[in-house]
This record gives structure tokens, C-alpha cells and sequence, in this order.
């Protein structure tokens, strides 16, 4: 189903090929649109005149000429339910927090700057175009990150020299220059960063012939740039390219993974099996072997990490556009008096509970991180009380520290998990419903004592296991192959795991929920932390017990304690990569304004509860769809 | 006259090492075509010196005299005299880099040019063309005789038996090939030539000359081929002594270009004189 209104807002650069590839698709699935343009930029404004001349349907096309201070008003406006945002990553964090609790869902795709890896079986002169691609012509987004591997960083140097000498500059509309000009502002973020290199202690070389004045800027070679610098954490502005050395592959992929950005990287290399690990390992968006800047409507573009999570193109560019059918509209739900500072900070003290009555003392739960139950950092435990109100358990009382441990160990986890083979991980879910199906009866008598009828306890169990068992069953296996025009050879569409996934489950359904949540979290390779429940966390850890057997340590994590507080500390992990969450509205707008730290993906109720038990909002493709990320990888053939 | 390379002692492990990926350099060549345009005089002076560069040749089993005649007489004057007045180049000298014949038709090469005052030198193919399939013996004799009769230049049809087997022989020019072949010079194929070209001029310091030959037509394709070079190699190697276009028809397209540069009509193939 449409989503409805769309909010576009573009940057000062591609603005028209940018809003292109945005707008077709949310006006094929039936979207309006109404984009957001810098003023310097005429031609989205003639195609809104087009569009408008279309006759039938005025309004479905909308452009506006403004300030990018413009971007949060119009993002706040009553009835935009999306908000697509193109541009640089400081203004889409700004962006990020001002639309906590505003309503819209907000896609991301920022940054501009690319990687080459250059390995020594690479056909180097070739690779030497290719870096022209990325980075010195007018095709090319942003800057680009070269690394070389060392045994060829001579004949690499020497031939991208001599390459930069006969690059051309001058007038964009001029057929017969490489490179134009970006307006004043690139020119002078280009010059700083040069600048700021060279005092840093880099080496940098200026070739091609440019006009002389403002605002063309040559293309610029920088070399021996310390790690260390602050230059090398910052994204680089076009044209220039950084280059830095390696000496094995596997280093290679430690550098080019060794920053808050993913968005696009080519690999170079003749070696079939090489190029593979490496396009798998990177964590891009889009990877290329041995070709650079390849596009076609047909591939999802994206990215990943700090370059944001929407995108263009192929079936996840039509997904942007679209929510399951029943979905509400997205209503803002502001609470102007929440406090971010203080937001989840202090957790309000539990006094302990009365003297136990019952013939056996309440059973005391520890956290379960990396495959066992522990006690928790702060040593003390919180009372549940079951719906009578007599104490039924103790729960650990997680704080910070447990979420760091948390977090940790299922990074751990992680490269083990994602390593196994989709069967392996079918086999691991199949078994969990095996052993919830054994646990029915001291799942059901828990439910019971927090006031959950029979019958619906054991509908709650049942549908569980089932669950289980169909998410097993729709363990995914790597990609589907795109056909694209004019390019010999596939494009793989990859569906990666996220890497760990944080999930605040919701008050309703404690067990059906937190099951319905782990499964596909898992089936795609992720590995999790969960928030249970608050009032009836119990089931949940039930369910652990049999996770300790069953699952490898540190796949699954859960950590009971002060929700807001727990909330908070996942919000703010920048080593996070997803986050869902299902609470208060207070806390849902937090999470939306805590997660422009890392900019990670996060799916929030709004404070509205969510049909568990009915499979279009407990089971649905959906669910699918925010458990992965997409990387397109290109391949193509000759010889 | 080309200076004599000293050349170097072979060595395979160069070779071994070198990578081409095929589709990103047919990315290349698609690029270099369309990338640098030239128009209007500039166009006009392209031109000229691309016929500067043309071998003209002729290599047909009915080649006699009176047709080698005709062609010498061209390569003395390539374009007809008022249109390079009009350009102001009729005293620069401009005439093609060369002639290029079959062996036996050296002789009336030579006694051509010499009746028509040209100095440019005549190049023979030799040694079994096209095929090389021949006794090397024989094939010396060719060269040896060519040499004798006149020709200053020899194009050398390399032993592809040879060549499939990885025995190796070095050169002053490399040539695309014979031209007498179904596919001949492309820019894929030229762009992997010239970086070997220019590798081993960073190596050794020798400079190596290019032919493309076979299938160039146009005045447009010239061009190209000019851009190649240029963006590839640099303006060095766009003199006679390092780069040649094998060609034959090239020249009439090359003359009505200019026709159509100075009297902005479009030429008949009978306005311009026969080659």
C-alpha cells in the first residue's frame, strides 16, 4: 500500500538527477510528492511545470525553491507522512533530531564520497580509470578513498600522475572537459581539506588543466596522510582522492571497514575469489569489481552505516515508498516537555517487596548475555508481581554497563552467526520451537498468574512455536541476480544481516511479541539484544533457559531492568545498528532523536500497541524487510 | 629517419605480471571517442596532421605502375592545392609519412617519387604478407631485396607459430595488424598496446612507435585515433617518427572534410583528385 505524501529534500549538488530517481518511483506506486530544491538549481522547477501541464492530475508533483533551512518545516507539516532527505550527513543528523516525534518516517541517503581498493593482481591502468570515474569527473559524487595495496603503490602513483596530467577543466556544457566546477562552497571545502592535510603532514599533488580562477578546483592526489589525523575521519569533498597503502587483503578490509561511512566501494582485482571475499566483507551499499560508479534504475543504491539506510532503485527503491496495508497514518505525537538530557538518566529507585508468601521462594533471574545467565553489574534485582499482586520472581536490574556487555558479546557472536549456513540457522530456530513446545505448560501457568486467561495463554504459546518454526523456514539464503540493459555480467542483489539488533519489546503480548521480534532478527543473521516486557519479563526468560542449550552464546541477549533507562542506553550505542522499539511515545520520540548519533535504522510504535497475534502486523513481510540491508554487487564479465 | 632502438634483453617476468580487465578498458575506448570533440579550424588543423601520419598504401594483387604512379603523386601532394591556400599551409610541405607497397612494386615506388620530387620514404611490407607463412629463408631474401630496391622501412608480419608458442622478437613499431584480417584496429586493442608501449618507455627508456592499421576510414575515426594517442601517450608521440596510420582510403575522407571546411559545400568523390 502508498505511503501517501512525500517530503524530498535535495542537495545543492545533483539535485535533478537526485530527485529523478526518487520521485519516479513514488509516483508510480501512486505517492505525491512535494520536493524541496536549493534555489540555484532551475530544472526540477521545469519538470514540476511539465508534470503540472499533465492535466488530469494537478498537484501530484510539487517544487519548491528555498533555503535548506526550509527542510524542517516542510518536514513538520501536517499530512507528509515520509520524508526522504539527500545531502550531506551533518544535515541529516540535524535533521534526524528535529523530526523526533513529528511523525513522518525519515529516509536518509547522505554523503557523497566513495573507496577503491587497488590490489596488486588488478589490471592498474584500468583501476586508473576507474578512479577518474570516482573521483575527476562530473559524474562523480563526492571524493574518493584510494587504497593501494603497497607492492603497486609505485607504478600506481606514477601512472595516476601522469593520468592527472591530461585531465581537463573548464565550462560543464564544454564537450570536451572532464571536469567542471561545483559552485564557490565545494571549492572552498575542497581547499580546506587540502589545506588542513598539508598541515597534517600529507603529501599533495595538483594536476590538469584548469582554469585559473574561482570556482574550479584541480584534481588533487593526497598521499602519506597519517591514520591518526583528523583528515582521514572526515569525509572526503570532491575532487580530491586520498590515498593510503595496505599490505594484505585482510588489512585492506580493516581499513576500508575502519569508518562511520558506507556508501559505495569498488574492488579491484583479477582474482575471482579474492575480489569475492572482498566485495562480501566491505560494509557498502553498492560494490563494484573492477569498474566504478555503474548505475541503472533496476539496482537498489544505498548505503549503510553513516550514509544512511534509504534507497533508490530496484525493489528496495519501490519499498521506500510503500507500507504494509492497515498501517495508520503516521500522526505527529510531539511531547514538547521531553527532556533529552534527562530522558531514562536516573532510574526511580523499587522498594523492596514485602515478605514473600507462596510455598517456594520466588526464583530469581540473573541477565542472560553471551549464552548464560549472570548477575547484573549494579548487583540488585527488581520484584515482579504477578496481576494478584502477590510477588511472583525477581528480575536483575540492568543498567548501562550490562547493555555495554550486552552489545559486546553479541558483536562476538555475530561473525559466527552470520557464517553459518542458511540450514544451520533453519535447524538452530526449528529447535528453539521444539523446546518452547516442551516448555508449554510453565510458559502458560506464567501467563496465567499475570492474569492471561488459559485459553489465550496457550493460543499465545502455540502461535509462538509457530512463529518460530515459519521464520525458520524463511531463513534467507544470498540474493536474487538483476538483469540490467547493457551491462555483460550479473548484479547480485545481497540481503546482508544488519549486525545487532537492539529490540524494546512492547507491554502487550510478552511472549508472543518478544518471539515474534527475535525470530526474524535471527533468521537473518543478526544477532540481538532485547528490553522484555516490563511488567511480565518472566515468559521471556523462560524462554531464555532454553537459549542457554540451544543457540550459541551471545546471539541472543536479554537484559531486564528500568525500561526509559535500558532505552536510553541502546539509543545512545553508537555500535548499534538497528533499533526497534515498542513502548511509551515519550520513548519513542527519545529513540528517533537519540538515533542521529550513529544514524542508525529504527522502527518505533508511536506509543500505539501492535496486533501481535494477527499475522499481518505479528508476522508480516515487513518484519523481513527492517531485519536486513541491501548490498548490490556488480560483476562484469570479459576477458 | 627513425633512430635505431638498442633494445633490451628480453624479459618475461614483465609480461607475467601484466593484468587487463577487458571490460573496463572497452568502458575506456567507448569514453576516449566520445570525450574530445574537435571542431571548426582546430578540426581542420587536426586533420592535416593527421595526414602527416597516413602510410599511404596499397596493396591489391593488381597493383602496376601506373596505379603505383598515381599513388606516389598523392602522397606528394595528399590535398589539393588551393584548399590548403586557403588555409595558408600550401608551404608547410604537408605530405603523407610514407608510401607502403608490396616488395616487387618498390622499384616503381621509388622512381615515382623520385620523378616527383618527394622524399618521403617508401615502406615495404615483406616476409610472406599476409600470412607469414613462408621459409624464413625466403622471407630475409624479401627483406633483403625490399631494402635493396629502395625501401627505407619494413613491415615485418610477425611468426604467429612463434608468438603461440611464447618465443618473442622486439621491434621500432608495433602494428595492430596486417590489416588483411576480419577485425583489425580497434581501440580496446590499441589502448592495451599503448600502455604496453608507454610501460616500456618508463622501463627502458626506448621509445616504441604505433600503427594502427585496417578499417580506418573516416576522417571521424582519425581523429580518434589522434585523441588516443594524445590522451594515452602525450604530444611526443604524435610525430611521423612514432606514429602511422595505415590507411588508403582515409585520405579522399580527410580531403572532403577539408573541402567542406573551406567552402562549406559538401565534396562529389570527382572534385579532389584520384589517389
Amino acid at each position: 500500500m502508498r505511503i501517501g505524501v512525500i517530503g524530498l529534500i535535495l542537495p545543492p549538488t545533483f539535485c535533478f538527477l537526485e530527485m529523478m530517481w526518487r520521485i519516479c518511483p513514488a509516483l508510480a506506486v501512486g505517492c505525491t510528492v512535494v520536493v524541496l530544491v536549493p534555489p540555484a538549481s532551475p530544472t526540477p522547477l521545469l519538470v514540476a511545470q511539465l508534470a503540472g501541464e499533465l492535466g488530469q492530475f494537478p498537484g501530484i508533483l510539487n517544487v519548491i525553491s528555498g533555503p535548506a533551512s526550509l527542510g524542517p518545516v516542510l518536514a513538520s507539516q501536517p499530512g507528509v507522512q515520509k520524508v526522504a532527505f539527500c545531502g550531506a550527513i551533518e544535515d541529516g543528523r540535524a535533521l534526524r533530531r528535529a523530526l523526533a516525534g513529528q511523525g513522518p518516517e525519515l529516509g536518509l541517503a547522505l554523503g557523497a564520497e566513495s573507496l577503491l581498493l587497488l590490489m596488486e593482481t588488478a589490471d592498474v591502468d584500468s583501476a586508473v580509470e576507474g578512479v577518474v570515474d570516482a573521483a575527476w569527473s562530473d559524474r562523480s559524487p563526492g571524493g574518493l578513498r584510494l587504497l593501494i595495496q603497497e607492492s603497486v603503490w609505485d607504478e600506481t602513483m606514477r601512472r595516476l600522475q601522469a593520468r592527472m596530467g591530461r585531465l581537463r577543466g573548464g565550462r560543464g556544457l564544454d564537450g570536451a572537459v572532464d571536469m567542471g566546477a561545483r559552485g564557490a562552497a565545494a571549492r572552498d571545502l575542497a581547499q580546506r581539506y587540502v589545506r588542513e592535510a598539508q598541515s597534517q603532514g600529507a603529501q599533495v599533488f595538483q594536476a590538469g588543466s584548469m582554469p585559473p580562477d574561482s570556482p574550479f578546483f584541480p584534481a588533487s592526489l593526497i598521499s602519506d596522510l597519517p591514520p591518526a589525523s583528523p583528515c582521514t575521519q572526515a569525509e572526503v569533498p570532491w575532487p580530491l582522492v586520498v590515498a593510503s597503502p595496505f599490505r594484505t587483503a585482510k588489512e585492506a578490509l580493516a581499513v576500508a571497514n575502519w569508518t562511520p561511512r558506507g556508501g559505495s566501494a569498488s574492488v579491484w582485482s583479477e582474482r575471482l575469489g579474492q575480489a569475492l571475499e572482498l566485495a562480501y566483507g566491505l560494509q557498502m551499499g553498492t560494490v563494484w569489481i573492477n569498474a566504478h560508479g555503474l548505475r541503472d534504475p533496476a539496482v537498489p543504491t544505498g548505503g549503510c552505516k553513516e550514509s544512511g539506510s534509504s534507497w533508490h532503485g530496484g525493489p528496495d527503491g519501490l519499498y521506500e515508498y510503500l507500507r504494509p496495508s492497515g498501517t495508520p497514518t503516521c500522526l505527529p505525537y510531539l511531547s514538547e516537555n521531553l527532556n533529552y538530557d534527562t530522558f531514562g538518566l536516573a532510574v526511580p529507585s523499587t522498594l523492596p517487596a514485602g515478605p514473600e508468601t507462596g510455598l517456594s521462594p520466588a526464583p530469581p533471574y540473573g541477565l542472560f548475555v553471551g549464552g548464560r545467565f549472570q548477575a547484573p553489574g549494579a548487583r540488585s534485582s527488581r520484584p515482579i508481581r504477578d496481576s494478584q499482586g502477590n510477588l511472583h520472581g525477581y528480575v536483575a536490574e540492568g543498567g548501562a554497563k550490562d547493555i555495554r556487555g550486552a552489545v559486546e558479546a553479541a558483536h562476538q557472536a555475530a561473525p559466527g552467526w552470520v557464517g553459518q549456513s542458511p540450514g544451520a540457522r533453519a535447524a538452530l530456530l526449528w529447535a528453539l520451537a521444539a523446546a518452547l513446545q516442551r516448555r508449554e505448560s510453565t510458559l502458560v501457568s506464567r501467563l496465567e498468574r499475570h492474569g492471561v486467561e488459559l485459553k489465550v495463554a496457550k493460543a499465545e504459546v502455540e502461535l509462538s512455536v509457530r512463529r518460530l518454526r515459519a521464520w525458520g523456514a524463511r531463513v534467507q539464503t544470498q540474493g536474487c541476480t538483476l538483469q540490467v540493459a547493457g551491462l555483460k555480467g550479473p548484479v547480485l542483489r545481497l540481503q546482508e544481516p544488519l549486525g545487532v539488533l537492539a529490540i524494546v519489546c512492547p507491554e502487550e503480548w510478552p511472549l508472543l511479541a518478544f518471539v515474534s521480534l527475535l525470530a526474524p532478527a535471527l533468521a537473518h543473521g543478526n544477532t540481538v539484544v532485547l528490553v522484555p516486557s516490563g511488567a511480565c519479563p518472566i515468559p521471556a526468560l523462560e524462554v531464555c533457559q532454553d537459549m542457554a542449550t540451544l543457540l550459541p552464546g551471545g546471539l541472543v541477549n536479554v537484559v531486564t531492568g528500568d525500561r526509559d533507562h535500558l532505552t536510553r542506553c541502546l539509543a545512545l550505542h553508537q555500535d548499534i545498528q538497528a533499533l526497534w522499539y515498542f513502548g511509551s511515545a515519550q520513548g519513542s520520540q527519545f529513540v528517533e532523536w537519540a538515533s542521529a548519533g550513529n544514524l542508525k535504522p529504527v522502527w518505533v510504535n508511536r506509543g500505539c500497541p501492535r496486533a501481535w497475534d494477527q499475522d499481518a502486523e505479528g508476522a508480516g513481510p515487513e518484519l523481513g524487510l527492517r531485519a536486513a540491508r541491501t548490498k548490490a554487487l556488480w560483476l562484469p564479465m570479459g576477458d | 629517419m627513425l633512430a635505431h632502438q638498442r633494445g633490451t634483453e628480453l624479459d618475461l617476468s614483465w609480461i607475467s605480471k601484466i593484468q587487463v580487465n577487458q571490460p573496463a578498458v572497452l568502458r575506456r575506448a567507448e569514453q576516449i571517442q566520445a570525450r574530445r570533440p574537435v571542431k571548426k579550424e582546430w578540426q581542420a588543423a587536426w586533420l592535416l596532421k593527421a595526414v602527416t601520419f597516413i602510410d599511404l598504401t596499397t596493396l591489391s594483387g593488381d597493383d602496376t605502375s601506373s596505379n603505383i604512379q598515381r599513388l606516389c603523386y598523392k602522397a606528394k601532394y595528399p590535398i589539393r592545392e588551393d584548399l590548403l591556400k586557403a588555409l595558408n599551409m600550401h608551404d608547410k610541405g604537408i605530405t603523407t609519412a610514407a608510401v607502403c607497397v608490396y616488395p616487387a612494386r618498390v622499384c616503381d615506388a621509388v622512381k615515382a617519387l623520385k620523378a616527383a620530387g618527394c622524399d618521403i620514404p617508401v615502406a615495404s611490407v615483406a616476409t610472406g604478407f599476409p600470412a607469414g607463412q613462408t621459409h624464413l629463408k625466403t622471407r630475409l631474401e624479401e627483406i633483403r631485396l625490399a631494402v635493396e630496391d629502395g625501401a627505407s622501412e619494413v613491415d615485418v608480419v610477425i611468426n604467429r607459430t612463434l608468438v603461440l608458442t611464447g618465443q618473442w622478437e622486439g621491434s621500432d613499431f608495433i602494428k595492430t595488424s596486417t590489416g588483411k584480417e576480419t577485425v583489425n584496429a580497434t581501440f580496446p586493442v590499441a589502448i592495451v598496446m599503448l600502455r604496453a608501449i608507454r610501460d616500456f618507455f618508463w622501463k627502458t627508456g626506448n621509445k616504441v612507435g604505433f600503427k594502427p592499421a585496417g578499417g580506418i576510414r573516416s576522417a571521424k575515426d582519425s581523429l580518434a585515433w589522434l585523441s588516443l594517442i594524445k590522451e594515452e601517450l602525450g604530444d611526443e608521440w604524435l610525430k611521423p617518427e612514432l606514429f602511422r596510420i595505415g590507411a588508403s582510403t582515409l585520405l579522399a575522407d580527410i580531403e572532403r572534410q577539408i573541402y567542406h571546411h573551406v567552402t562549406g559545400r559538401y565534396a562529389a568523390y570527382h572534385d579532389l583528385p584520384m589517389s
